[in-house]
């Protein structure tokens, strides 16, 4: 049996010591500093990976890790430590301390923090099967049978990849201003991939990736995705590649949500620009981005959504910010420099992917909210263009973005038709959303098993989503044309 | 009493792999990371950061099954010994060989002058960026990171092997954005090194500056085939792909397209590849991989034939190669760590100079797309070869002459199929790829080009 038993590392001097002990050593190491303001966030986590790879489990681990981060302001300087051990709380301060005076007696910069009133609050979560409570072998055995489903499915299947992955992790911020703030965090993942080959270059690969704030029970019972990703694989054998060119194109709610997440909700990160005259001009609210129908949210707390938690890593409650409300940029994401530097309130979008690094300002579930038009009246009116699903990935570079789909079909004369791979979208934020011209009628959310990286920070986790959606004129890459 | 728990003492890794070494064969690696990274937001000083961390990673092989775990309390033997103990019960049955004790090649890691480097001298390297790209232009709005990281790394194991080792290492990444009504311009750049007389801020700063004045004009293409360049950061959606090609680990398991090659004409003749894993001061180079395996050069592709694949341990074991120092604790561009188990992967890469001028060859052409970097990197078919990328930047040249920067606009072709039969020229100038490539600039020919 695993030494994974809730709150084992409690039992241990090394870090974490039994009763209220780490409160009091944080207050005091907080009332010893001499910062503008001072935070701690002490972090411990629990992480169990079955991996497969074809016939081999590549990888069976269990692993507990836990370490902290000082963040002391001083004249407008930020000065942060980075430790694994609680042995000398007040030194770290002291050392976060002298790197925020060096850089504020080198920087011309004003930094003030919008104001959150002090919260004191230890947020549980409720799983019904806690993954740390759950045999390493039952994992294995659950991920081993995805494998055979995958490995099984057809001869033309040369490999697979099963990955289950869970991460249970405790936080505590405290910080000079009075907040105390313990939250458990937790999720779960699944990826199931099939690669299947026809002769030396048709090399394809079809995959179902889940991601959850959730217990073990969440990924049991998915025999049914092995199929889906191992079919999908052989049918994209089969489907010719994209051709390159400028389509209408139907997303699907997952596509859709990495659209948003991609061409605006990075660009809404107020980060990115509250230091930026120029940018802020382009991006004022009140600017229309899009048509009437189209309203992005980024919501704080949806639980049992992936990167879900009641406070962010600086302690803010989580508020929902409306990010485009019927086509007009409303505001941003914030964390509470940016928003006293931009005269909002914050939004509890500070979020640091561990302990290693400072929270920054990161989305958490950001989504295009429920339209009206059914799916069927969307493609009826298209004479050539494409009904892209699922994402490989996204990458953003403010202006232009770029996003993958999954697989795809082509839509002719209004009807779906054959499947098509290798689609890779592109877009400019200033045209793209004025392409919507139909926002579908249903609405997903969900995550992924990967997550979103920036400033060296992966993989968070985040969701996205929305309806269907339609866009015309995208361009479409592709090696053929 | 202390206010404070007493810290118990530091188990080291030698005592804990005693412990591990009682149940089976046993590995432990630790990273030690001393590491004062920086960053100015629009061209303003904005945080430091120290950082002092340590993590281990360890295996045990229990009746021929591999368990894996990690922790970062060092002075605790005992939990990481019983998940690692937990893990082999159900882990997969595999033959590693751990390697012993054996002759490391000569080569150099660590320079004093970047572990010496002060957080003041840090911001100033920073502040002289700022200055450089400012001076060109007052309204860039330059953002800068600037981190040096020692790294003390230890793998130990049942076969004797005792391998310590220090490393230095100095980067620098600047971008400079000028917004223009709608239009937001942005150029970035790196460098990052072992050695600190190799990351040249000046250079990079006057790199940016040339690359702004590039993008002063935004021009069209037009979508179908186009003569393309690719270098620097632009040469990654073709390196990327064949550093899964050239995986023992994927072919093993049977999707690389060079599977079964060895020795095939699978490339231009005018290509070649070297894996050079002791490169001097190079970013990824040391002298022994994650696993204790020796490190050395050695060549992939040879006048377009293929040579060798990377291996492991675990990969080798598998298919009956030897190990060739390329277990390393790197999953994919974006996931590297002492959590991370060791897998082949590549290290430092040389594409050896060809004999073109590049400058010269598109002096002689209408037209020609030269991408320097892309989006969407590691997304899509990589294992077919396929890329499909957006450029940024990517600029417009005229008979040699740049005439514009590119907008809005995608690449996209199959890394085997061009560099079988769409190479144009090799430059006889290398550069850095994000310090983990050392190659030319290419020259393609009918790259399939989409703008909108």
């Amino acid at each position: 049996m695993v030494n994974q038993k809730p709150g084992f590392l409690a039992e241990k001097p090394g870090f974490f010591v039994k009763g209220g002990n780490v409160r009091d050593q944080m207050m005091k190491a907080l009332s010893h500093s001499h910062a503008d303001f001072t935070d701690i966030r002490l972090e411990r986590e629990w992480r169990t990976t079955v991996q497969y790879r074809g016939k081999n489990l590549e990888n069976l681990e269990a692993s507990v890790g836990s370490g902290g981060i000082v963040r002391c302001l001083v004249n407008n300087g930020w000065g942060f430590a980075v430790f694994n051990t609680l042995a000398d709380l007040p030194g770290r301060v002291e050392e976060a301390y002298e790197i925020a005076r060096l850089v504020g007696s080198r920087t011309t910069e004003v930094v003030e923090l919008a104001p959150v009133a002090p919260v004191d609050d230890v947020v549980r979560v409720q799983l019904e099967r806690d993954p740390r409570s759950v045999p390493l072998q039952e994992k294995q055995a659950l991920v081993q049978g995805y494998n055979d489903i995958l490995l099984g499915y057809d001869p033309r299947i040369v490999t697979t990849q099963a990955r289950y992955t869970d991460f249970f992790k405790e936080v505590t911020i405290a910080n000079s201003e009075g907040s105390y703030v313990t939250e458990e965090q937790a999720d779960v993942t699944l990826y199931l991939a099939a690669t299947a080959r026809d002769g030396q270059d048709n090399i394809q690969t079809g995959f179902e990736s889940d991601g959850r704030m959730a217990g073990f029970e969440a990924v049991q019972g998915r025999e049914a995705q092995a199929e889906i990703a191992a079919r999908r694989a052989l049918d994209l054998l089969d489907a010719r590649p994209a051709t390159g060119g400028v389509y209408s194109v139907v997303l699907n709610p997952r596509l859709a949500g990495v659209l948003i997440h991609e061409a605006f909700g990075h660009l809404c990160e107020a980060d990115f620009i509250s230091k930026n005259a120029r940018l802020r001009e382009v991006l004022r609210p009140g600017r229309r981005f899009a048509v009437d129908e189209l309203t992005v949210i980024d919501e704080g707390y949806l639980p049992g959504l992936r990167g879900n938690y009641k406070y962010d890593d600086e302690g803010t409650p989580r508020q929902r910010a409306y990010l485009i409300r019927n086509g007009i940029l409303e505001g941003f994401l914030h964390s509470r420099e940016t928003a006293a530097r931009m005269g909002a309130a914050p939004t509890g979008n500070a979020r640091a992917v561990s302990y290693r690094f400072e929270p920054i300002v990161r989305m958490r579930n950001t989504y295009i909210d429920k339209g009206t038009v059914p799916f069927s009246d969307m493609i009826r009116d298209i004479d050539r263009g494409i009904y892209a699903l699922d994402a490989f990935g996204g990458n953003t570079m403010l202006e232009q973005f770029t996003f993958s789909a999954g697989y795809a079909y082509e839509i002719v004369d209004g009807q779906i038709g054959g499947m098509v791979r290798d689609v890779v979208l592109t877009g400019n934020i200033f045209d793209i959303l004025k392409g919507v011209d139909a926002v579908g009628d249903d609405l997903e959310i969900e995550g992924s098993a990967g997550g979103c990286g920036k400033g060296g920070q992966y993989p968070l986790p985040t969701t996205m989503g929305g309806p269907h959606v339609r866009i015309r004129n995208v361009a479409v890459g592709g090696r053929a044309s | 009493m202390s206010e404070y728990p007493v810290r118990k003492e530091e188990i080291d890794a030698a005592a804990l792999l005693d412990r591990l070494a009682q149940h089976g064969e046993a590995e432990v690696y630790e990273l030690r990371s001393a590491q004062v990274p920086l960053q100015f937001k629009s061209g303003k000083l904005e945080s430091a950061r120290s950082s002092q961390t340590v993590g281990r990673a360890v295996r045990v092989i229990k009746n021929g099954r591999l368990g894996y775990s990690t922790t970062t309390d060092v002075t605790d033997a005992q939990t990481v010994v019983e998940n690692a103990l937990a893990a082999a019960e159900y882990g997969d049955l595999v033959a590693l060989d751990l390697p012993g004790e054996a002759a490391l090649p000569a080569m150099e890691r660590y320079d004093e002058t970047v572990a010496a480097l002060e957080p003041g001298d840090l911001i100033g390297m920073g502040e002289a960026i700022v200055e450089a790209i400012r001076a060109y232009d007052p309204e860039v709005e330059v953002n800068v990171a600037v981190g040096r990281t020692v790294d003390e790394v230890t793998v130990v194991n049942s076969r004797g092997l005792r391998r310590h080792d220090r490393r230095t290492s100095l980067s620098i990444g600047a971008m400079g954005t000028v917004t223009r009504g709608d239009e937001i311009v942005i150029v970035g750049g790196q460098r990052q090194s072992r050695r600190r007389e190799e990351v040249d801020a000046r250079a990079l700063a006057e790199e940016i500056v040339e690359r702004l004045r590039w993008s002063a004009e935004t021009v069209q293409v037009k979508s179908g085939p186009m003569k393309v360049l690719l270098r620097s950061v632009g040469l990654a959606p073709l390196m990327l792909p064949l550093q899964l090609g050239l995986n023992g680990r994927y072919v093993y398991l049977g999707t690389s397209p060079l599977g079964g090659r060895l020795g095939e004409q699978a490339f231009d003749p005018r290509f070649a590849l070297v894996d050079d894993g002791p490169r001097d001061f190079a970013p990824l180079s040391a002298p022994f991989d994650d696993e204790g395996v020796a490190t050395r050069t050695k060549t992939l592709v040879d006048g377009g034939a293929v040579r060798q694949f990377l291996y492991d341990l675990k990969t080798a074991a598998q298919t009956g190669a030897q190990p060739t120092g390329n277990g390393f604790k790197r999953a994919d561009l974006f996931t590297a760590g002492f959590h991370v188990p060791p897998q082949a992967a590549a290290a430092t890469w040389v594409v050896p100079a060809g004999e073109e001028d590049l400058d010269a060859v598109a002096a002689g052409l209408d037209e020609v797309l030269v991408v320097e970097n892309v989006l969407g990197l590691g997304q899509g078919n990589m294992m077919a070869g396929e890329f499909s990328n957006t450029v940024a930047p990517g600029f417009l040249m005229r008979r040699g002459e740049i005439v514009g920067r590119v907008k809005d606009t995608m690449i996209a072709g199959n890394v085997y199929t061009l560099l079988r039969d769409q190479l144009a020229a090799v430059g006889h100038r290398q550069e850095w790829v994000a310090g983990m490539v050392y190659a030319p600039g290419l020259l393609f020919d009918g790259v399939s080009v989409v703008a909108k």
